[in-house]
């Protein structure tokens, strides 16, 4: 697998947006979301950190303050100071619930376009370059999510198993892309709403799709992979209509 | 008398409001056609023109909020400039602005217009059309349906009036009637695509290529427009 480091620089990457403050805040809170970063690790420097996001000092402490804040790191002084991540954050209920409300089902299924099209590049590359001992790791991240029964560890553990499948693809790219889509649904998937995700059923569906890679079944795992995401967009859509469908009255038919 | 199933009553207030929409389509279309009473064709427009036609696609704009865009297409055959064949404005946070078309053939994002469906088949039957779902991809860049009159003057075809609807308003629209009809059903288009669907068992743009034994199709009395329902027996 990608070690740590390769990861990481795909979370300290060069910022396009203007609002760079509260977009250093974002993409950090989404990979601790993401288990990219870990609770306890310690941020580089903040020098560093200006320049790997291409900040001034002044916007990155901002952005730091802003996480201090929201519970999300501390800071520390003195010889083993710095910017410690003490919490796993996760959008609060509310935030999901806005978003299941403004996001269309049109809009849902274009998410799952994408990531079924990057998907099934990716299983079908990871078939092809994956060595035995990185497939054994897959095994073991395919059923992570069972483990656990809060939300925020369940959208962090498939997170990081469908982004192990682009590490195992060997591909920067599709594993950026990877993260960037699992970032926009994924906590989405596991929201505490009224209809909620089967954790034993993902699984299991994660476990065959390693499995047809550690047989080396392209085919299948393409097949397991799009049925998998088709699952995953029925059941955002599912969500979203039971949490009701409120409209104005006047554009009624 | 027995009242409707939930799916025929669904059927028939999406058909009221597609055909309350689709009188005020042709009216604009209409009042077009009457911008240029008595003047010798081909016509030539003039920046007056379009200033009224603006008015006239402002107008449309207010009065249907769910509307995003709308205005005029002109075919080459009925104007003598080869400027002023594409009038269309869309709807901004908080203001109306005016869509710019490379109107060059072999143009990076030539826009050609006369081979959109929603032209051609106004063109080709002379009567309403609606396209979509439909990525516009030189348009709007957005996944909208148009509704579209064709414009007459004189009897003759000389473009169509119309306008566009983004599939996202669509949902918010249609839902309620949709959800109202137990099990899975969804509105389909006149060549069977998902318009929208009460559940994630059908999804927009999906094409219904057979109806499957346990659903049955009620059409959506529109004219011209082939829509229907699909629900379950």
């Amino acid at each position: 697998m990608a070690s740590n480091t390769a990861f990481q620089a795909q979370v300290y990457r060069s910022l396009p947006e203007t609002e760079r403050s509260e977009a250093i805040v974002n993409r950090i809170s989404k990979a601790i979301a993401l288990g990219l970063l870990k609770v306890g690790e310690r941020l580089p420097p903040e020098t560093a950190l200006s320049e790997m996001f291409g900040v001034a000092p002044s916007t990155l402490r901002e952005a730091l303050a802003d996480l201090r804040d929201q519970g999300i790191v501390t800071t520390r002084r003195g010889r083993h100071g710095g910017t410690f991540i003490v919490k796993q954050p996760f959008t609060s209920a509310d935030v999901l619930e806005k978003w299941f409300r403004e996001t269309s089902i049109a809009e849902i299924r274009d998410v799952g376009d994408e990531h079924a099209a990057i998907a099934a590049a990716t299983v079908r590359l990871a078939c092809e370059r994956a060595e035995p001992h990185e497939v054994s790791r897959l095994l073991e991240l395919a059923t992570a999510l069972v483990m656990s029964d809060k939300p925020e560890l369940r959208a962090r553990a498939d997170s990081r198993f469908h982004i192990e499948l682009a590490v195992l693809a060997q591909s920067p790219r599709l594993m950026n892309a990877e993260i960037r889509l699992q970032a926009e649904t994924v906590q989405a998937l596991w929201a505490p709403v009224p209809l909620t995700r089967d954790p034993e059923r993902v699984a299991s569906e994660h476990l065959a799709l390693a499995r047809a890679i550690a047989n080396d079944a392209p085919e299948e795992a393409q097949r397991l992979v799009l049925a998998h995401i088709r699952h995953d967009i029925h059941h955002l859509v599912d969500a979203k209509l039971s949490l009701g469908y409120p409209t104005s009255q006047q554009e009624r038919p | 008398m027995t009242s409707p199933t939930p799916a025929v009553q669904a059927a028939a207030d999406i058909a009221a409001w597609m055909n309350a929409l689709g009188l005020d389509v042709h009216q604009f279309a209409a009042r077009t056609a009457a911008l240029w009473p008595d003047r010798p064709s081909p016509l030539t427009i003039a920046s007056s023109d379009i200033a009224r036609l603006e008015s006239l696609a402002k107008e449309f704009l207010e009065s249907h909020t769910f509307v995003v865009g709308a205005g005029v297409i002109f075919s080459t055959e009925a104007i003598k400039s080869s400027e002023g064949g594409l009038e269309w404005w869309i709807r901004r946070q908080d203001s109306v602005e005016k869509l710019e078309f490379d109107l060059t053939p072999g143009g990076e994002r030539f826009y050609d217009y006369q081979n959109m469906p929603f032209f051609a088949a106004a063109n080709r039957t002379g009567e309403q059309t609606a396209w979509g779902p439909y990525v516009d991809y030189l348009g709007l860049d957005e996944y909208i349906l148009t509704h579209s009159a064709p414009i007459l003057l004189n009897g003759k075809f000389a473009g169509v009036a119309g306008c566009d609807i983004r599939i996202r308003k669509l949902e918010e629209i249609f839902m309620p009637a949709l959800r109202a009809i137990p099990g899975d059903a969804a509105l389909l288009n006149g060549s069977g695509r998902v318009v929208v669907g009460n559940s994630g068992a059908y999804l927009v743009g999906e094409r219904i290529r057979s109806t499957p034994k346990d659903k049955v199709l009620i059409p959506i009395e529109v004219p011209h427009l082939g829509f229907s329902l699909l629900s379950s027996r």
